[in-house]
């Protein structure tokens, strides 16, 4: 009889516990997503929130306590017909939903704005039923061959972080499967068309720029598909594949990103490119590469699977990893540089409408160019597409107006004009080189007529270099801006170490929580002048 | 990978039978290493139906029996893609195929006239010929020459009249037509090609019948001058609005004053041979090509064409329509085909272009349109009402 009314009285830690971890498990796939489905990387956002791990850990042993204590109580003490032991239960009751919900309030609440939402792939969900499965399984054998089983229950929102790592092991398999047979109708595909140009890019920055540039550019011409946003992994390239292409296109630019070791190579044998574009290599995802020989040589697989009778390969040849390397292919070499023989551009002149420069082919078709872009950069990876663009015959003047269409990418040093204000928006996935580059077009601001202020959480993903680079920015951002902005506590050291030691006013230094906190603070500083304001690199969720 | 092409013919029009000879002509020229080929036949409540039957001229003898062995389909789009779907289907969705491009050779009301190239352009799928615009503005008869007249073309003068405006008031409209126009004078539907509903009305008391006449094929209709001593002249044009080109010439010979629909299409087909050649449909049609004309006449025909194609915004090939007065040789502007009987191919052969390339060249157009529109905004990627107080929005009923 008491039990029951025990059992009664437990029902709304159930559903706590339930709600707790459910919100646990979301979080933790979300979390899993982002970090694209890898152990590594999944762990290190385990390891950031290692207070918050323990704190699920300590507490069911607490309820774990209140339970023993509750069950000695209802079992055996003759005060447990006395009405203050109702009380008493209830109370512990609460207090142990209070800790649960604070768990779902700190996971579920306290980071809601997320970049990016979890997206229920047909992965995602597959891992659901699969946890599923875990938890009814797990449940049915607890219960029916363990007596103690209840006990287990408070621990089970701290194990629903960790179930989307066991449910994705499980499947590895029948993903393994899944994906094996996308990617073979994926190269099916591709087989059945057989006049299809495909040009493959890749690089560590510019990438996605020259891809972008490189099908406005063609689009006149030709019928031209690429591969969208950031689809550059090997799933994405052959999801691309399967839903858009078409008998119609002629040209199919394929973005190769690298995470891992052997991406490109897989992607390569997929789509086979018939020319390829290698934009920069430099120290980007390091901590999944390991070295910068890796990235290096893993870069170049774009350019080993190229048909050396008639494909190309164009290269940066501002990049001195690129030049280093001594390729047995037909090459073109783009870029800024004396390097670049074939296709350079010089004569380069900002103004605020935007950037003009000159680009010579090697036939010696020569044409001034203007875009709304800025940066040293955007001119580099522009010229990159206007030589493949020319080669594949476009001509220059044609070109000439195709490159004044080109819109600037959006957060990708992209200028908003927002009443009193200029923001230039660079807040996608910054660099060390990108980075640099945002700040030059900063300082191109007169420092007479502007106030310019460097808003930015620094850069990630680095590897060990980390903290070095983002105490290079700083340092290099010393002669740039007027004000430094600096948002998250922990990032911010590295960054204001740099700005304080090559001797930036350190009054002129804020740092704040938020990037919110950061733009109050811009737009309440009292200026006569006209404020710039550059946002370099915002956070995504799961740093 | 062959390009899916889904060609789309017949509909609710007076020219459906035509409509039919000139899509299963086109579909004989194209060619098949490079294009899958869906015929489409709709019938004259504008329903679609494909199959294999749907592509052979021989079963449109019986095409109730037609209609029995094909597949009812409609067109949809899913994600990237634009399917033909079985429609009704009892179990989930059946798709029938997938199109790249829609070929729409339909002739006159629907199908030339902007109403289903509306429908191609709301499924967002390229499709060969005139958008929704040009198609409305080179079917209405009226609106097209405003428009020409505007840009300096020469047309002739002409009035619109309702059917509303002339039975309430007859005989001010008769009056009006002698002021404006004048006899002798030419009546015609606001809207149709293929010459239906057209006579010339040489006094006043003719013109109560011919007025009467076309109002059984229009709501509206316009009046203009009669060309004396009339010659017509035909040219087609290809291209866009950014680039265009003319084809030669021809005239037609009609023992009539005007060609009418019998002597368009129904000199040959009319005695039940269901046989598809080349003679057959618009290029069976007595005609000089080219026309016995003076070069320069030829090139200020060629000349016309092009700009009027260009100023009604048209794209694919069109036939325009010229009058020409033998004696004082002014020359008028008389009417856009935006699909012409048979594409006008003979028109082209004599300057070159073989039908299976002038296909290629119109799949082409609507795959540079395509391009075209695709470097266009037509959303935001972001949704502006997302972050919106809706029930701000909602009045009364908001709360």
């Amino acid at each position: 009889m008491f039990e029951f009314i025990g059992y009664i009285m437990l029902s709304p830690l159930f559903v706590a516990l339930a709600a707790c971890s459910f919100v646990y498990f979301r979080r933790s796939m979300h979390m899993f997503q982002l970090n694209m489905y890898k152990f590594p990387a999944q762990f290190k956002w385990y390891r950031q929130n290692m207070k918050w791990l323990a704190l699920n850990l300590i507490a069911p042993f607490a309820a774990l306590a209140f339970l023993l204590v509750a069950n000695l109580l209802i079992d055996g003490n003759e005060h447990a017909h006395a009405p203050w032991f109702g009380l008493v239960i209830i109370l512990l009751l609460l207090v142990l939903i209070a800790i649960l919900v604070l768990g779902v309030v700190f996971f579920a609440v306290g980071k809601t704005k997320a970049k990016k939402k979890l997206v229920f792939t047909p992965r995602v969900l597959r891992m659901c039923i699969t946890s599923g499965l875990i938890y009814l399984s797990a449940g049915a054998i607890l219960i029916l061959f363990f007596d103690y089983a209840l006990f287990i229950f408070p621990f089970v929102p701290f194990l629903s972080l960790f179930l989307p790592l066991l449910a994705n092991f499980i499947n590895t398999p029948i993903e393994k499967l899944i994906n094996l047979r996308y990617i073979n109708d994926a190269k099916r595909i591709m087989k059945s068309h057989a006049n299809l140009v495909t040009i493959g890019i890749t690089g560590s920055y510019g990438k996605t720029s020259t891809k972008y540039f490189l099908t406005s550019l063609l689009s006149e011409k030709f019928n031209t598909l690429m591969t969208p946003a950031s689809f550059n992994t090997t799933m994405g390239v052959v999801k691309t594949i399967r839903n858009q292409l078409k008998a119609t296109h002629e040209i199919f630019i394929c973005e190769m990103g690298l995470m891992w070791l052997g991406d490109i190579a897989e992607l390569c044998q997929i789509v086979q490119p018939k020319h390829s574009i290698l934009t920069s290599i430099g120290p980007q995802h390091l901590e999944t590469m390991g070295s910068l020989e890796n990235i290096i040589s893993e870069k170049f697989e774009i350019a080993n699977c190229i048909n050396p009778d008639n494909g190309l390969v164009f290269l940066n040849y501002d990049n001195e990893f690129i030049r280093e390397r001594e390729l047995d292919k037909k090459i073109i070499r783009y870029g800024l540089s004396e390097n670049a023989r074939d296709f350079r551009a010089d004569e380069i002149t900002v103004s605020d409408k935007g950037t003009d420069f000159t680009v010579t082919a090697p036939n010696g078709a020569t044409a001034r160019f203007s875009t709304r872009l800025l940066g040293a950069h955007n001119v580099q990876n522009l010229t990159g597409a206007i030589a493949v663009a020319h080669t594949l015959g476009v001509e220059m003047n044609d070109l000439i107006r195709l490159v004044k269409r080109i819109e600037p990418v959006e957060h990708r040093l992209q200028i908003i004009n927002k009443g009193e204000n200029i923001i230039i928006d660079d807040a996608f996935n910054s660099n060390p080189v990108g980075a640099k580059a945002a700040l030059d077009v900063l300082k191109n601001f007169d420092g007479e007529r502007f106030l310019r202020f460097l808003v930015t959480p620094g850069m990630v993903a680095l590897g060990e270099k980390e903290f070095e680079l983002n105490k290079e920015l700083g340092e290099y951002a010393k002669n740039c801006c007027d004000f430094a902005v600096l948002i998250n506590e922990k990032q911010a050291i590295p960054i204001k170490a740099g700005l304080v030691e090559s001797g930036f006013p350190t009054d002129k230094i804020h740092v704040f929580k938020n990037l919110l906190d950061g733009l109050d603070f811009v737009n309440n500083y009292n200026s006569d002048k006209r404020k710039v304001i550059l946002l370099e690199n915002d956070l995504p969720d799961n740093y | 990978m062959k390009i899916k092409l889904a060609v789309f013919f017949g509909g609710k029009s007076v020219e459906h039978e035509v409509s039919v000879i000139t899509a299963l002509q086109a579909v004989k020229s194209l060619d098949n290493e490079k294009y899958e080929i869906i015929p489409v036949y709709i019938d004259k409540n504008n329903c679609m139906y494909t199959g294999i039957l749907a592509g052979k001229i021989e079963y449109y003898t019986d095409i109730p029996n037609l209609i029995r062995q094909s597949i009812r389909v409609i067109p949809v789009r899913e994600g990237e893609k634009i399917l033909l779907v079985k429609y009704p289907s009892r179990f989930g969705k059946k798709v029938i195929s997938e199109i790249d491009i829609a070929f729409p050779l339909g002739h006159g009301t629907t199908m030339e006239d902007g109403v289903f190239q509306g429908l191609l352009q709301f499924l967002g799928v390229p499709f060969v010929g005139c958008n929704v615009l040009s198609a409305a503005c080179g079917m209405n008869k009226y609106v097209q020459k405003i428009l020409l007249k505007n840009e300096g073309i020469p047309v002739l003068n002409c009035i619109k009249i309702t059917s509303k405006d002339y039975f309430s008031d007859t005989e001010k409209i008769v009056k009006l037509i002698a002021e404006k126009v004048g006899f002798p004078t030419v009546i015609k539907p606001i809207n149709l090609g293929s010459s239906v509903g057209i006579k010339i009305a040489q006094t006043q008391s003719e013109a109560a019948d011919s007025i009467e006449h076309a109002f059984l094929f229009a709501h509206e209709i316009i009046i203009e001058t009669a060309v004396q001593n009339l010659r017509e002249v035909n040219v087609a044009v290809l291209g866009d609005c950014d680039e265009a080109v003319a084809s030669e010439c021809e005239e037609p010979l009609a023992g009539d004053e005007i060609l009418s629909y019998k002597d368009k299409y129904l000199s040959n087909s009319a005695k039940g041979k269901s046989q598809l050649d080349k003679s057959s449909g618009m290029a069976s049609l007595s005609r000089k090509i080219p026309a016995e004309i003076p070069t320069e006449l030829r090139e200020k025909i060629r000349k016309i064409a092009i700009e009027s194609f260009k100023i009604l915004g048209c794209s694919g090939v069109a036939r325009v329509d010229f009058l020409y007065n033998n004696s004082t040789g002014e020359l008028f502007y008389n009417e856009i085909n935006t699909v012409p009987g048979s594409l006008a191919y003979y028109l082209w052969e004599p300057v070159g272009i073989k039908y299976p390339a002038l296909l290629d060249k119109l799949i082409n157009l609507a795959l540079k349109r395509e391009r075209e529109n695709k470097n266009v905004n037509f959303s935001f990627e972001t949704n502006i009402l997302s972050g919106a107080r809706l029930s701000k929005l909602g009045g009364k009923n908001g709360k």
